[in-house]
């Protein structure tokens, strides 16, 4: 059945029945009632190329996705989907490999297909072409720290505050010579974990030794490899890693090097994965809420598509982070573990 | 008789069915509506619609705990529930629980528009969030609070914990930050009992106490709030009679808030619990609630204006001849015996400290001159 038959079914104009889809506030609540159950009852779906063509909308968003092998963003594409889905919105997922000109590609192949917002997670895009996509009327919403976040709608986690709370914990639990393994990407948001990791380790007198310091690529094996040439110089108490697949790695390394967790040394990551629970000793690490930015993400991007928005100051929400202190740090208190 | 005023809100009585699952959509508040209530609060409502654990409620007969209960409904699903809710009229409040004063505002801003008559901030549960409950806080009761009252401009109450060192400084940060009101006191951290057979706790961690357990809790945490603070309060803890509800109004409560008997006793409770109040009002003289409200706070005395007389127990009216030596066992400074069958009390003994006045099954002791 089409909408004519719906409405001829009903007894009522095509328009009629396009306000009950559209905005069934402004139809008589009786009338509305009545077309909705014709339209269960016959299974009806609308056309959704044709509304598009009314409202100018393709119902369709476009999500940049630094690498889709990391798990993390795929608990935050399934936030993002979990809102667009019941809305009648495809979501294309683009994977830009960790690669800035892949992403502005990307972008501009959404751009060309009409779609109605986009959503880019840890952008390494400029302020001044993040602009340019804004200006052809296309709204975007930025998730995860870039260096332009604060002048666009965006959703954040404060990676520095987290990455405090983490070496603290470290600190506490009585370990003295940290180590970080630091990823080099997604590039801002690991310079502000950074600067945490140093803020707590003066904050307790600890100096910053760059031989504890080591750039490593954001992966299990870059974990591996940077674990292993650390330890040729010896050994530290215990090792913050920016990201859980460097800290699986760094533990792999430890444990090849006939070292044991967390006695000879302490690994805390960054991120908690579904894996990070699973393996042994389970790993500490900051838990980030993915799945509830993706749908932060989504809702701040639909409210600028059906323009529910009264502010035009871009929307910023700051999401929070929480330890998940598990047995790979060496602390001792079951308590740390049930809160 | 019971029509109450709060926070601008014409509700018919002051009697509020709180925030959980008893409230979890719009057919169920629909229904606490339809049972009589003044207003009705949301199951809280999260962004986290995680999948509860299994078994989350016990209960004993003198309160229930909880491990999680927030609604497994999305913000984008409220604005139907809302809709259903007040399809036939009625005062629906959204109860609201995130982290931060960012995402608290959007969800405000949402549930206005979808038709909430206020917020009720719960960032005050004692459940798995961590050992330092949110609400504990002044400064972040104070930035969340801001941060949605700014947001909004429906009234904005924010539910307050007994899990906190002062909670009239945490009531202050909330009405600083513009609060229309607060509600006092959400669940209490606590196991409920431990069963020795198995060495299990009964439930399998910290949770939420509710109930009787709590009632004096709550009470004297309204009765603080009010004390020094300049702000509507709607009592909560253990109201499960008219006569838990009044002790809370004549604290000096504006409105009451009731969930566990809810929980244990169906809906038939609300207008239980209203006819007992309206019938202590008849019976009292009274016209409206009004002229009880916070009669009780007046009487609630410091330790410096407290009179020191040398008042002791004496048995009143014919001797007690009873079998029952409760107040003699009671009695910790050895003043009160029996002799030739009937209980006496040793003047020069009594301490006045008034135990026997209460521990008495028949009430035949007092404290006089």
């Amino acid at each position: 059945m089409n909408i004519k038959q719906i409405a001829k079914a009903a007894g009522v104009s095509v328009a009629t029945v396009s306000r009950v889809l559209n905005h069934p506030e402004t139809v008589a609540p009786a009338t509305r009632e009545k077309i909705q159950k014709i339209i269960e009852e016959e299974e009806y779906t609308p056309n959704w190329f044709a509304q598009g063509l009314n409202f100018n909308r393709t119902k369709t968003t476009g999500v940049i996705v630094p690498h889709m092998m990391t798990p993390m963003y795929m608990e935050l594409v399934s936030g993002i989907e979990e809102v667009a889905r019941p809305k009648g919105y495809i979501t294309f997922l683009c994977n830009v490999e960790r690669d800035p000109k892949m992403e502005k590609e990307y972008v501009e192949q959404l751009m060309t297909r009409k779609v109605d917002g986009i959503i880019l997670m840890s952008s390494a895009l400029e302020e001044k072409y993040i602009t340019m996509i804004q200006k052809e009327k296309i709204p975007v919403v930025l998730i995860g720290e870039s260096i332009a976040a604060n002048r666009f709608n965006s959703v954040n986690v404060d990676c520095r505050a987290s990455a405090v709370e983490m070496v603290a914990h470290l600190v506490e639990v009585g370990h003295r010579t940290i180590a970080l393994l630091k990823g080099h990407d997604p590039h801002h948001e690991t310079e502000e974990m950074s600067l945490g990791y140093q803020n707590v380790l003066r904050a307790n007198g600890i100096p910053v030794d760059r031989k504890w310091i080591m750039d490593v690529e954001n992966t299990i094996e870059g974990g591996y490899i940077g674990m292993k040439r650390m330890l040729a110089a010896g050994a530290p108490d215990a090792i913050f890693c920016t990201s859980d697949e460097i800290a699986y790695g760094a533990m792999e390394a430890l444990k090849d090097s006939g070292m044991s967790i967390p006695e000879d040394v302490a690994v805390a990551g960054f991120g908690n994965n579904r894996m990070s629970n699973l393996i042994e000793p389970k790993l500490t690490t900051v838990e980030l809420p993915y799945r509830k930015m993706g749908i932060y993400g989504a809702r701040i991007l639909f409210d600028l598509i059906e323009g529910e928005t009264d502010s035009r100051d871009p929307r910023h929400i700051l999401l929070q982070s929480r330890l998940r202190i598990r047995r790979s740090c060496g602390h001792q208190e079951r308590i740390g573990e049930m809160f | 008789m019971l029509a109450t005023d709060y926070l601008g809100l014409d509700l018919k009585n002051p009697l509020i069915i709180a925030a959980g699952p008893w409230n979890r959509d719009g057919k169920a508040l629909k229904e606490s509506i339809a049972a009589g209530a003044g207003a009705v609060v949301t199951e809280s409502i999260v962004s986290d619609t995680l999948l509860d654990v299994r078994p989350r409620i016990a209960c004993d007969e003198r309160g229930a705990q909880n491990i999680r209960l927030y609604s497994d409904i999305q913000i984008e699903g409220w604005e139907r529930e809302i809709e259903i809710a007040k399809s036939e009229g009625g005062v629906v409040i959204a109860s609201i629980f995130a982290h931060t004063p960012s995402e608290l505002a959007y969800m405000a801003s949402k549930l206005e528009k979808f038709g909430a008559d206020a917020i009720e901030l719960s960032v005050s549960n004692p459940m798995a969030e961590s050992l330092e409950i949110l609400a504990s806080h002044a400064d972040t009761i104070f930035d969340m609070t801001q941060a949605v009252v700014q947001a909004v401009r429906i009234p904005v109450i924010v539910k307050l914990t007994q899990n906190t060192t002062n909670i009239s400084k945490v009531a202050k940060a909330a009405k600083a930050a513009g609060a229309s009101g607060v509600s006092a006191i959400n669940t209490v951290r606590g196991i409920l009992g431990i069963d020795l057979e198995t060495a299990k706790p009964t439930l399998s961690t910290y949770g939420g106490i509710s109930g009787d357990y709590i009632r004096p809790l709550g009470l004297a945490s309204v009765a603080t709030i009010l004390q020094t603070v300049d702000v509507p309060v709607s009592g909560i803890g253990g109201i499960s009679r008219g006569n838990h509800a009044l002790e809370y109004i004549m604290l000096g409560a504006s409105t009451v808030q009731v969930g566990t008997a809810v929980m244990l006793s169906g809906k038939e409770i609300i207008p239980v619990i209203l006819g007992e109040m309206t019938d202590w009002l008849k019976e009292h003289g009274f016209r409206n609630i009004g002229q009880i409200r916070g009669q009780a706070l007046k009487n609630m005395k410091s330790f410096d204006e407290m009179r020191f007389e040398p008042a002791v127990s004496t048995v009143t009216g014919v001797a007690c001849k009873e079998n029952c030596s409760r107040c003699i066992n009671g009695c910790m400074y050895g003043a009160i015996s029996r002799r030739s069958g009937t209980v006496n009390v040793d003047r020069q003994k009594c301490m006045g400290c008034g135990l026997c006045t209460s521990i008495c099954p028949a009430g035949k002791l007092s404290l006089g001159l």
